[in-house]
């Protein structure tokens, strides 16, 4: 019955989003607001029939029904509830259904937020839209689909890959990344509509821009989130390896950020509209293409999913959306012409247009160095993967040069400059940066790179505090009172600068700590006997000996080391192996001990309960924790200027007070 | 239309697409078995049930079809009528075994009960074998010839035309006959 009923409420979301495009396109031309009423209902149709078939196999998750094929591939009566839930995102069918599901929830929130916008371009937004929907519908309806019946029913599951039943950021990461992923759909179907309709006027350019924030602020995190994961949960130590999945996530993520500051210069100075686009476009097509990264079983990772029929569906997908995107820019690009030249280089506009082309630079080296592989497979029978030496090498001088730029760019002022003025607006932050240079040659820092991003770092952290600090000291001069400053120069009118410069902070800080924590750490493997100690940085460990525990859902060895720091007791560090039914090899499980100058980081290698004896893995982390700090200060800084601007009402009351035209009431 | 727009958008696109279409196949976790063409490891194991262990020594002479699988896995379910049909019909002349490495022995006791069982099923405490084969996961099928070589792997639930294939490599004879 369950499969039956899912079947079917895929198979109707897969209608209304079929009908849904074609009224979409059809309103787009005729401009007609009774089909465009049309379209937002069968968005809104889509949406909850996505919806109810999530809501349908999250309950068969909870009720053990294996006569859903989803359920019987990974539910399992072991683990606990939250497990269960959580399974409908942890393999293939599932998270394309979920996938649904975050793109029905966009999408009826973008069509409410559009129902008023010109009907020049709006329904043709809502009809690239709903291709996407009736892609994503059939994918789910044919080769992904989840609500298969099993026969015979099987007893018992083996419940979903236990790496992801072993932290609970699991729980937070794919949503988050879904949330990124699938929300890059919308900008990409407001740019669509935009070249469509050959104008990108200031309101459609704004909508573009904060429906590109949002995802922006979840692919943020979640890119971090991931990281964190792998650091928590893998066990080697690292947060980051170049996986074809993280560089996935990374691309769309590298040109969202362009895009964000490309479209600032186009609102600013009406500029480059036809690149904000194309950054729009790439942005979406990257997600597509990392889910195809992701699905298809061609890329080797720790995140792929089984082979399945779903590769060549999305590559026929991606080839359409690619060769769309590349026609449709090439017809109409030059409609969205610029109305005025960009100006000298040395300028916060050319800044801009120097962070852009790093940001594409950066991009095309991510997808050369996961591409290239492929490409020698293709031409000679030999497998190989392009390692961390090559994407380091090339993105730590990129990353370095981002963050000088992150300086040097707002300290620069708008349009042509003296050169005294460039002298006053660039010299003062240098002594940040040479204070932060000492800083790291007296705590001992050599690598040459690490240094040159404490130095950058220094500046753009000073150019950063000032310009927050700007217009409170503009307020003070004037004599207002601290609260009504920040209130009115941080908060209020100025939200959207703000937080691009708590952003701003935020990735300094990121720099920095990828900087120090990848150079300055220190790392040991030893090998234990019960009662034996080791010293590695501050801290002496001692092997206290092994227990073994039993949970429903998995067995566990545990080692008890104690840890002291000279004579301070700190505590016992339990890192643990996990084995789970459906799996072999066991699951390590490291423990941290977070400071904010370091991590202490104890994974096992091998534990032998009979002999009492521990391989460990002993690491110290600098300054990891200023990570995941630094990501919620840059997903502050998005959510800051993301929240829009009280309108004045009596702006708005003024302007509608004129007679409706036909269709007007109906439309709304 | 503008040209150099459509030109160095080609120019990114379609190599891109071309690479991925070329290896549109490809199965990195297919890396081909380096046991194929080679002699299968030996093992001792007792069947589930009771009874003497089997040894591969104590099998040589004869073609040996291995399946590793496992209760809870849907694939071993669906091929689980097929082996068990094609045991029957080959009976004294291939020797089929299964082998679990990862599951309960009650449950698969209660399995072969209810779902039947022709052949053997041996028990891999500790998972030592499947790791000699190189196993990983359920559920994969070894075809060894007469000689106790392994010709070939199979990592995913059997159909019967990859099982006729599989066993006329390993008993061409048998096959030719059945023709």
């Amino acid at each position: 019955m369950t499969p039956l009923l899912g079947r079917s409420l895929v198979l109707v979301s897969l209608l209304l989003a079929g009908a849904g495009a074609v009224t979409a396109f059809a309103a787009g031309r005729s401009r007609s607001a009774v089909l465009w009423m049309w379209t937002r209902r069968l968005i809104y149709g889509f949406a909850a029939a996505m919806g109810a078939a999530n809501l349908l196999m999250i309950a068969a998750l909870l009720r053990h029904d294996f006569s859903v094929g989803y359920v019987a591939h990974v539910g399992s009566r072991l683990v606990p509830d939250w497990v269960s839930v959580v399974s409908l995102w942890s393999s293939l069918e599932g998270s394309i259904l979920f996938w649904g599901l975050v793109l029905g929830a966009y999408l009826a929130a973008a069509t409410h937020a559009q129902r008023d916008a010109p009907l020049e371009s709006a329904p043709y937004s809502a009809g690239v839209w709903m291709v996407c929907a009736a892609f994503f519908a059939l994918l789910i309806a044919g080769p992904a689909q989840p609500f298969n019946t099993v026969s015979p029913v099987p007893a018992d599951g083996p419940g979903p890959n236990p790496l992801l039943q072993n932290h609970v950021l699991m729980i937070i990461h794919p949503p988050c990344l879904y949330l990124g992923y699938v929300g890059m759909t919308i900008p990409f179907g407001l740019a669509c509509g935009a070249l469509l309709s050959g104008r990108l006027g200031r309101d459609q350019l704004l909508a573009l821009r904060r429906w590109l924030l949002l995802p922006w602020i979840f692919l943020t995190m979640a890119i971090v989130l991931g990281g964190w994961w792998a650091y928590e949960v893998l066990g080697w130590g690292g947060y980051w390896a170049w996986d074809p999945v993280e560089n996935a996530s990374f691309m769309p993520w590298l040109t969202a950020t362009a895009a964000l500051h490309s479209a600032l210069l186009t609102e600013r100075r009406g500029v480059l509209k036809g690149w904000t686009t194309t950054l729009v476009l790439a942005t979406f097509l990257l997600t597509i293409l990392g889910t195809f990264m992701t699905r298809s079983g061609v890329f080797n990772s720790v995140h792929s999913f089984t082979q399945s029929a779903i590769g060549p569906t999305i590559l026929v997908f991606l080839s359409a959306a690619l060769l769309f995107s590349v026609g449709l820019l090439a017809a109409r690009i030059d409609r969205l012409s610029a109305d005025e030249g960009l100006g000298p280089a040395m300028t916060r506009e050319g800044m801009f247009l120097v962070n852009n082309l790093l940001f594409v630079l950066f991009t095309f080296t991510v997808l050369i160095g996961t591409v290239f592989p492929l490409v020698v497979e293709a031409l000679r029978d030999l497998q190989m993967s392009v390692g961390r030496p090559f994407f380091d090498r090339m993105s730590v001088p990129i990353g370095v040069a981002l963050l000088f730029l992150l300086g040097v760019g707002p300290a620069l002022p708008w349009g042509r400059s003296s050169p005294a003025e460039m002298r006053r607006a660039l010299l003062p932050p240098l002594a940040s940066g040479l204070v932060l240079l000492a800083v790291g040659l007296v705590m001992g820092v050599r690598a040459y790179w690490t240094l040159a991003a404490l130095a950058c770092g220094g500046y753009a952290a000073h150019v950063t505090l000032v310009e927050l600090v700007r217009p409170l000291r503009q307020r003070f001069a004037r004599g207002e009172a601290f609260a009504r400053a920040a209130s009115d120069g941080l908060l209020g009118r100025a939200r959207r600068r703000t937080g691009g410069y708590v952003a701003h902070a935020g990735f300094t800080l990121i720099v920095i700590g990828i900087a120090v924590s990848s150079t300055m750490g220190e790392s040991r493997e030893v090998v234990l006997r019960q009662g034996e100690s080791v010293a590695v940085g501050r801290y002496q460990l001692t092997f206290l000996g092994l227990e073994e525990k039993s949970e429903p859902h998995r067995q566990a060895t545990v080692a008890n080391v104690a840890v002291y720091q000279g004579e301070r007791n700190l505590g016992t560090m339990t890192p643990r192996m996990n084995r789970y039914a459906a799996m072999r090899e066991p699951v390590g499980t490291p423990t941290v001990r977070t400071t904010l100058r370091e991590d202490l980081y104890l994974s096992i290698m091998n534990a032998d309960p009979e002999k009492q004896t521990l391989g460990l893995l002993v690491r110290v982390n600098p300054m990891v924790v200023w990570l995941w700090i630094a990501t919620g200060i840059m997903a502050l800084g998005g959510v800051m200027a993301l929240i829009p601007r009280r309108r004045p009402v009596v702006a708005t009351v003024s302007a509608s007070v004129p007679v409706a035209p036909p269709g007007a009431a109906a439309a709304s | 239309m503008n040209r150099k727009v459509l030109l160095a958008g080609a120019l990114v696109v379609l190599p891109l697409l071309g690479v991925l279409l070329a290896n549109i196949r490809r199965d990195p976790t297919s890396v081909r078995s380096p046991l194929v063409g080679r002699a299968a490891p030996e093992f001792t194991l007792a069947p589930v049930g009771g009874g003497a262990p089997v040894t591969l020594a104590s099998l040589r002479g004869k073609p040996i079809v291995i399946n590793f699988w496992a209760t809870y896995c849907v694939p071993c379910l669906q091929e689980h009528a097929l082996l068990q049909a094609v045991a029957r019909a080959t009976a004294g002349r291939v020797t089929f075994l299964g082998v679990v490495y990862d599951d309960e022995e009650s449950k698969v006791r209660a399995f072969m009960a209810e779902e039947g069982a022709s052949y053997p099923v041996l028990i891999d405490h500790g998972g030592r074998t499947a790791i000699a084969f190189g196993v990983a996961g359920v559920p994969e099928t070894f075809f060894i010839d007469a000689q106790g070589r392994i010709l070939y792997k199979h990592s995913a639930a059997l159909d019967e035309e990859t099982m006729r294939a599989s066993l006329h490599k390993i008993a061409p004879a048998l096959m030719s006959e059945a023709r």
